[in-house]
């Protein structure tokens, strides 16, 4: 699976070791359940899962959801449309557990299921954003949203923390957006990416370029705001003491 | 080789390592040395970016019940709690009043509430349009969406005053109820203009501050489960919540009308009440 961070898979052909959902990868505001006896692999747990047992369906959700959300949340930006979506994507999940054979990692299956529902969602919602099939083609035209800025290029060096950048996230078109959080937010591979979207590797990596291009457009055009609205509230305060 | 080849071997390739010729061409202009290097500051700050939050625990709790209804899980647990609470006299609900998750939790929730009001009701008087903090979430989503000049931001997760979920069926009100609604987002968006922040919110702001410092100051004294993993992990949590709420602050302080800097403030506080809830309930925890 992904190289860069902690997410572990398994497919039921191999197994690899799987953190209990109460270990290191807690995230934020987890609930930890130190009582819980569980050393499951996930392949076990997948097959206690498909046996319809409570507890492995359970271990499967710890093990997963807060990757889940956090992709759910960057997509939709909104916590409440997130946890619906991800409860959607967690119920179609194991409403169709009998059937995964392990062809694929469980979790490229769970995120192909997540990206899915997201982007049904927006489809549905027909947010005032560029489609994902113009996005998704990286020879149109239209793939790339050129906008002219009219400014010569900034250097972006230490102007982006985190709130600029997940600020630019949110604008980006959902096809970018996919790839990107995918990508770079939570390291997965571009062959994994290429699984989970349905499309080709230089697909994918054509589609993070870009994605990537266009952040750093956003966080330009941030950049000159913030300091034209500097200039206008120091204008302001000069004006308001004369 | 030229600066568009350079660009298309960036989208091919990646960011490294870059073939001979393009290292070449690098070396030579100024234009693509900052595309790449802007390239880069993205990649680095988007792995401070979380890859995992925790959901509400009302999620598990409403997927669990949908599936139980549709036979999909089999067997179900016993409610040992349930079980307990019927067996036990009635008076000991009272000494569970005063644990200290209880008196945690009502404390911020009180807080978050007449922080919400307080600002809410200052903010009433001063515009013309004003929403109700109660309104329903998809009014709001309405003008969220008709509004992409001013993008909604990616929130931390919703953090429930009270964590204790209740089972709830799938779309119910419980469920889809939107934190924005009393969010200062809500508010955000019902003003007319850009609105400077007043000082009743930068007093909400740091009397939250001031009491979650206190609460924070406060765990130490307390004895976690015996559970190293569990405890490491809460304190990196609360570590990480401090250090966004530090870098809100500071760039509050740059710029104070950075509403959006407020909201994620906001919500950051709310989270580590949360988090500092359940270290209490699981006891102690050194940080």
């Amino acid at each position: 699976m992904c190289s860069s961070t902690s997410v572990l898979g398994t497919t039921l052909k191999g197994t690899r070791r799987i953190a209990p959902p109460s270990g290191a990868a807690i995230g934020l505001l987890a609930r930890p359940r130190p009582s819980e006896p569980v050393a499951w692999t996930e392949a076990e747990a997948i097959r206690r899962a498909q046996a319809g047992d409570s507890a492995a369906f359970d271990f499967l959700y710890q093990l997963h959801s807060r990757r889940v959300y956090a992709l759910c949340l960057r997509m939709v930006n909104n916590p409440a449309d997130a946890e619906d979506l991800m409860q959607e994507a967690f119920l179609q999940l194991f409403r169709k557990i009998g059937t995964f054979r392990g062809e694929s990692a469980f979790s490229t299956w769970l995120h192909r299921m997540t990206v899915n529902v997201v982007l049904m969602r927006l489809r549905k919602k027909s947010l005032p954003t560029d489609s994902l099939e113009e996005t998704l083609d990286p020879d149109a035209e239209s793939s790339s949203p050129k906008r002219d800025v009219g400014a010569p290029d900034l250097r972006l060096s230490g102007a982006v923390d985190r709130v600029n950048l997940e600020r630019s996230i949110e604008q980006l078109p959902p096809g970018y957006r996919t790839v990107f959080v995918l990508h770079d937010v939570q390291g997965y591979e571009h062959n994994e990416i290429a699984d989970i979207m349905g499309c080709s590797v230089g697909n994918s990596k054509s589609q993070l370029h870009k994605a990537r291009t266009r952040l750093r457009e956003l966080l330009q055009e941030q950049i000159r705001d913030q300091a034209r609205q500097e200039r206008q509230s120091a204008k302001a305060q000069s004006g308001s003491k004369e | 080789m030229q600066c568009k080849e350079l660009e298309a071997v960036l989208e091919s390739e990646g960011l490294s390592p870059l073939p001979p010729e393009a290292r070449e061409h690098l070396a030579g202009c100024t234009s693509c040395q900052d595309l790449l290097a802007d390239l880069s500051a993205i990649v680095v700050a988007a792995k401070r970016v979380p890859a995992e939050v925790t959901p509400p625990d009302r999620v598990w709790v409403s997927i669990r019940a949908q599936l139980e209804t549709e036979g999909i899980i089999r067997d179900t647990e016993p409610v040992a709690p349930a079980a307990s609470a019927a067996s036990a006299p009635w008076w000991n609900g009272f000494t569970d009043l005063f644990r200290p998750r209880v008196l945690a939790t009502v404390g911020a929730g009180l807080l978050v509430v007449f922080g919400g009001m307080y600002v809410v009701e200052h903010r009433g008087s001063n515009n013309t349009v004003v929403q109700s903090p109660v309104q329903t979430p998809q009014p709001v989503q309405t003008q969220a969406s008709q509004t992409p000049a001013t993008p909604e931001p990616v929130t931390p997760p919703p953090v429930a005053v009270n964590p204790a979920p209740a089972v709830v069926a799938k779309n119910s009100p419980q469920l889809t109820h939107s934190p924005r609604a009393t969010s200062p987002s809500a508010t955000r968006l019902s003003t007319v203009d850009g609105l400077r922040p007043s000082p009743s919110e930068d007093m909400y702001l740091g009397d939250t501050a001031g009491v979650l410092s206190q609460t924070e100051d406060a765990l130490p004294r307390r004895e976690l489960a015996n559970n190293p993993v569990v405890d490491a992990s809460l304190r990196q949590n609360l570590h990480t919540l401090n250090e966004f709420i530090a870098e809100c602050e500071s760039r509050l302080k740059q710029n104070p009308q950075d509403q959006l800097t407020r909201e994620y403030l906001n919500m950051a506080y709310q989270q580590k009440a949360e988090l500092l809830n359940a270290m209490m309930d699981n006891g102690r925890s050194e940080h």
